[in-house]
Parts: structure tokens; C-alpha cells; sequence
């Protein structure tokens, strides 16, 4: 399970899939919510270079809405806490692109899915 | 009774094969006694972490138990470190550091399951030194590079020494017809005891861990190779038409039997 702060930085690394690798794709998800220390200079540095439209859309897939779909100009305090826990408290598993073998370490599953 | 100094050692097979068996295999064997022992931040690193801007996200490569994800410790959540190893039942321990969910994801360091350029700064603490040749040694660097932001990315490297600290208590072997200059870096086995407390059976074990000991100035060179294969300038940010990227170094040193180098991302 990771947070969708780090599902916002992986990008599918199997042989060939080069273009349309990101974001990882969910399938058969399970969520999890863990507590996190809001930080909000951390949020607000941050911000500029998230890929927005991943973060929301996945944030949607799983269910939460709280994220408006464009950036907002003014960071108030509800944006901040919703952008905290979207970001930092949301936990999700994601489908490996192939088993697990012995010598190979997991390979993620692609945008196009298996 | 199994040999507890340091051995030379020649590559004779596939690397990532001897890698497998060398150091992977190892790792996941001896875990948690590794995990017990390493719990202590080395001073540089520890205020490496603490030099970074807030908002900043960064990705350990080779992560081991994630001792360095907590950090800074005067000041939780300021950036985000990613653990990323190969070692499972290392990963299991990391993803817990300091008594925290942590972000840890399970791979090698030389894969890039990573967006591009989408880390600010990265470190790599005692890991390159376990791939068996240049070649991969010099693509872990290039992972590196890329993983960071080519404008301001900031990379911490550690690797073993052949110098080793008079407090060290491993007895290395002397290559004695090279002059010191020369001298090039070193493929040893590191055995591992593994007390009998620790097993089910009633003997300790020893595991030799591969380790490839860099030579002076070798840090240098490979991080230097690796840029200017991927048309960076190894130099300080210059205006000069053509040079559009670099890195610079900004530390160089050696600390407690380790080569280190930090290297900044410029682009003009």
C-alpha cells in the first residue's frame, strides 16, 4: 500500500511501456487511511510540481471528491487539509504488472492494464 | 570455522546472476540482525536532509531498513523521502521506520518505475558498492540523475572505501604491486555472522556479502562518466552556448571507511 503522494511519482517501467506509463493503474483496490503531520509549508512547496490532474483523478477512482478538478489560486485552510489527506492519509494497493519471481522485482502494471 | 576477514573475490559469472546470489539472497537472510545494527544516521547525511527546502520529495535508492526516511528529525513531514530496495524483508522493516507508515516500494536500483525528473533530490547510501561491474555500477548513477529534477535536483552518493578507518575492525587484503595512485578499487566478499541465537540452528553463520571497495578518486570518476554520457557538463553552472545541463559537486570526502559525493542539477 502507498500513499498517493508516491503513487503521483511511479511510472510503469516494464520493457517497451514508454509512453502512456502514468499514472499506475488500480484494479481490485483496496484503501487503507493512515493518519499523517500536516505540514502546510510542505504542502504549499510541493503543490507546483504535482501532476494535478493524476492526483485528482485517482483521488476520484477511490472514491474521494474533495479535490476541485483545477488547481485553485488561493491555498486556503480547507484546501490545505483536503490536499493533506488526499495526498498524504490515503493509502491504496495497486496490481504488479507480472508475478513476483524470484530474480525479477516487481514490475507495475501498466496504463493500458493486464 | 568460516573466515570473518575480508577476501578478494573475481566476477567470473553474470553479474545480475551473482548479484542475485551474492548480495540479494543475503540480505533477505540476515534482515533483521542487519536491521538491529544500523540504526544510527551518518552526520553528513543527517544534515544533507536537513539542508533541504520544505515541499521537497526525494527517493532513497537502496533504502535497506529506512533509517534515513525519518529525517529530518527536527522537523516531520517538512519533505518526503521514498524508500526503494530489493530486499524484501528489509522493506518490511523500513516501512515502519522511526514507528511511521513509510513509503517504501520494492525494486531494483537500477529500474526506473519512477515519472522522470519528478524527485528533487535522491540518495543512495551503501548500495551502489553491491553491483558487480562499472557498467552497472555507472547505470545506478544514471538512474540517479534521472530521477531528479535536471534543474535543481541534489544527489547524495556513499559507497565503501578501500580506505578503511583505523576503528574498522575488518582486515582488508594488500594489493601490493600497484603504487597508491593506481590504485583501483577492489571485489571483496564481507562476511556477515549471523549469531547463533539469531537461527535455529546451534552454530553462528557467516554470509560473504559482495562489496565492491572504491578507490580514491573512483566516486568521482563514475558519477563524472555517468553525466557526460547523458550530455551533461560536469562543472559549475556555466552560460556558455551549447551547455544547456550539468552537475556540479558540491562535497567530495571521505567519512568512516566511505566515499561521498553530493552532486548538484543545473540547467540554464
Amino acid at each position: 500500500m502507498v500513499r498517493l503522494i508516491t503513487h503521483n511519482l511511479l511510472a510503469c517501467h516494464v520493457k517497451g511501456c514508454t509512453s502512456n506509463n502514468f499514472p499506475l493503474q488500480f484494479q481490485d483496490v483496496q484503501i487503507e487511511l493512515r493518519e499523517a503531520d500536516y505540514n502546510a509549508d510542505f504542502l504549499k512547496a510541493f503543490l507546483p510540481k504535482l501532476e494535478w490532474k493524476a492526483l485528482v483523478d485517482s483521488a476520484r477512482k477511490l472514491g474521494d471528491t474533495s479535490l476541485p478538478l483545477e488547481q485553485p489560486e488561493m491555498l486556503d485552510n480547507d484546501f490545505l487539509k483536503n490536499l493533506h489527506h488526499v495526498l498524504l492519509e490515503v493509502l491504496s494497493n495497486r496490481r504488479y504488472h507480472l508475478q513476483l519471481l524470484d530474480e525479477s522485482p516487481p514490475r507495475y502494471m501498466s496504463r493500458k492494464g493486464v | 570455522m568460516a573466515s570473518r576477514s575480508v577476501t578478494s573475490v573475481t566476477i567470473s559469472e553474470d553479474p545480475i546472476a551473482y548479484e542475485n546470489t551474492h548480495v540479494h539472497a543475503i540480505y533477505e537472510q540476515i534482515a533483521p540482525h542487519f536491521s538491529s545494527t544500523r540504526y544510527k544516521p551518518w552526520p553528513v547525511i543527517a544534515a544533507f536532509l536537513s539542508s533541504l527546502p520544505p515541499g521537497w520529495v526525494g527517493l532513497d535508492s537502496g533504502t535497506g531498513n529506512g533509517k534515513y526516511l525519518p529525517l529530518p528529525a527536527e522537523s516531520p513531514g517538512r519533505v518526503w523521502t521514498i524508500g526503494l530496495d530489493r530486499s524484501l524483508n528489509l522493506l518490511k522493516i523500513a516501512k515502519n521506520a522511526g514507528g511511521v507508515c513509510r513509503e517504501v516500494i520494492w525494486a531494483n536500483v537500477s529500474d526506473q518505475p519512477w515519472r522522470k525528473g519528478s524527485f528533487d533530490y535522491a540518495i543512495s547510501i551503501a548500495t551502489i558498492h553491491h553491483l558487480a561491474t562499472y557498467e552497472r555500477r555507472k547505470q545506478a548513477v544514471q538512474r540517479l540523475l534521472q530521477a531528479v529534477s535536471p534543474s535543481h535536483g541534489r544527489i547524495l552518493i556513499y559507497v565503501w572505501a578501500v580506505d578503511q578507518d583505523d576503528l574498522s575492525k575488518r582486515e582488508i587484503p594488500v594489493v601490493d604491486d600497484l603504487s597508491a595512485a593506481e590504485e583501483p578499487g577492489k571485489d571483496v566478499f564481507v562476511p556477515w555472522v549471523l549469531p547463533s541465537d539469531t537461527v535455529q540452528t546451534r552454530q553462528e553463520q557467516v554470509f560473504n556479502r559482495y562489496y565492491h571497495m572504491f578507490a580514491k578518486g573512483e566516486l568521482t570518476q563514475l558519477v563524472s562518466e555517468a553525466a557526460e554520457e547523458m550530455g551533461l557538463y560536469v562543472g559549475a553552472k556555466s552560460e556558455r552556448a551549447g551547455i544547456h545541463r550539468g552537475i556540479d559537486f558540491k562535497q567530495n570526502g571521505w567519512e568512516r571507511s566511505n566515499y561521498y559525493v553530493e552532486v548538484h542539477c543545473w540547467a540554464v
